[in-house]
């Protein structure tokens, strides 16, 4: 067998769909087997078009007439099955003849598994989406236990080390007569009052730089010089603890249900923590907070009670009225002081009193 | 946490031969072809790869519901069924997966029979 003979039957049994065509008319001057099976038999005398109506020729004989190539695709069914053709003309001379090589390759595997990638991404898209927002729910409700520095600490290293912060300042507060208040109110009410309120006190202490630690019940516990140290923690808790009166006040004056708080603020030291293991909470605990504690016990309703170290570091703005020597833990007695605001509080914050 | 499926045989790279060699079974089979006869290429193996990566416990899930109403106009018989099951099993065996895999998967296939045939 000759060379040619070879060649020949190579491209007639060849995987790859070859046509030879007259670039002047577009007719079909070869095809090999591969190519008919796909297509068909063309006809002695078919166009390209005939074979391929939906084919752009005026763009094919553009693409070629400066010796350049032109693809395309096309896509037809065999039984159910939908094949997909890459179709790539190139141009060649054969003597003097202008011919253009067709050279077409199945690509339905291509097709189908790009197919598949695109459902398989958009999947995993959606999942991702799904499990983002899942932690973000986790994330917002850690926050909502712990500061975000203890957070990203919890994160990070899975525990999170136990601090002593000194000095910092902090404001206890609680309803009097809150016992009274769930006896003869309905829960949903008693609940959806405290929501606002506390909200309200988040917002406030947020403002002066105080971190609320925990509520239990009616008491409320903010502190101020934690995790991050501030200088003015004591000025921050005074001016929160006026602000929560103001804003029970005010909001006294337009609700049935009226509130009265008493306010105990102290400072000192404290350690702060992740306690529990299964069913963690991040919690402060220390001198500052047993003061406090006591302190607000002793508190008028709707007063701010201070011991004498945060009453001196507040006394630039802030009057005290002795309330005689009290136990606020250890044994020892300790002068406590009811606070009043000098002047227009607070100050040197920006914030309209 | 729980391997699944869909994780014990390779993941995506793997369970994406698993899925192509299905779609061919299914549109060589002249009880189950028919179903995909006038439906969009993408759109068969859109199916297919959600119906196999739910199966094997991978990134796609369908509740009884969707199931229900996504099959409720085909008018599928017991027998295609049948013969789905069993092509099934076959292509999941053929790809090297555990009998006893196999069959927690075809039994997890079979579970659905009320919600598609009828």
């Amino acid at each position: 067998m000759s060379i040619e003979a070879i060649n020949e039957q190579l491209l007639r049994a060849i995987g790859v769909g070859v046509a030879l065509l007259d670039l002047n008319e577009l007719r079909f001057r070869f095809h090999n087997d591969t190519f008919s099976e796909w297509f068909g038999e063309p006809d002695p005398e078919a166009r390209l078009s005939d074979l391929f109506a939906a084919m752009d020729i005026e763009a094919l004989r553009e693409a070629l007439k400066d010796g350049g190539r032109y693809t395309a695709e096309t896509t037809f069914k065999v039984k159910r099955r939908t094949m997909t053709v890459s179709m790539d003309f190139n141009r060649a001379l054969e003597g003097d003849e202008r011919i253009a090589v067709l050279v077409c390759q199945n690509i339905t595997r291509i097709k189908e598994l790009e197919s598949m990638i695109d459902s398989y991404s958009m999947m995993v898209e959606r999942n991702t989406r799904e499990i983002k927002r899942e932690k973000e729910q986790v994330e917002k409700l850690l926050l909502n236990m712990m500061p975000r520095p203890v957070y990203e600490e919890y994160k990070t290293f899975g525990v999170v080390t136990p601090r002593l912060y000194d000095p910092v300042s902090v404001l206890t507060l609680d309803f009097c007569g809150f016992s009274e208040m769930v006896a003869t109110l309905d829960p949903g009410v008693i609940v959806s009052e405290l929501n606002d309120i506390y909200s309200a006190f988040d917002r406030i202490g947020e403002q002066f730089g105080c971190e609320r630690i925990k509520t239990i019940g009616d008491a409320y516990i903010t502190v101020s010089g934690m995790p991050d140290a501030a200088p003015d923690h004591a000025m921050s808790v005074a001016n929160a603890a006026l602000r929560f009166l103001r804003y029970l006040r005010q909001r006294n004056d337009s609700h049935p249900i009226q509130w009265q708080c008493r306010i105990g603020i102290s400072t000192g030291a404290v350690i702060g923590s992740v306690v529990g293991v299964q069913k963690y909470i991040y919690d402060v605990f220390g001198p500052a907070v047993t003061r406090a504690l006591r302190i607000r016990g002793q508190s008028e309703p709707m007063t701010v009670t201070a011991d004498s170290t945060i009453a001196e570091l507040v006394s630039a703005r802030f009057s005290r009225l002795s309330m005689g020597m009290h136990d606020l833990g250890g044994g020892n007695e300790h002068e406590i002081f009811r606070m009043e605001a000098i002047a227009e509080q607070p100050q040197g914050y920006g914030l309209p009193s | 946490m729980e391997q699944t499926l869909f994780q014990k045989y390779g993941g995506f790279s793997k369970v994406s031969r698993m899925v192509l060699d299905l779609y061919n079974r299914l549109l060589d089979d002249d009880d189950i072809g028919p179903f995909f006869d006038d439906i969009d290429m993408a759109r068969i193996v859109d199916h297919q790869t959600k119906f196999i990566s739910s199966l094997l416990g991978g990134p796609a899930s369908y509740s009884n519901d969707q199931i229900s109403r996504t099959h409720q106009h085909l008018a599928i018989s017991a027998r295609q069924f049948d013969i789905m099951a069993e092509v099934l099993a076959e292509t999941l065996a053929d790809h090297g997966m555990a009998s006893e895999d196999v069959e927690s998967v075809v039994n997890a296939f079979e579970k659905r029979r009320n919600l598609i045939v009828g």
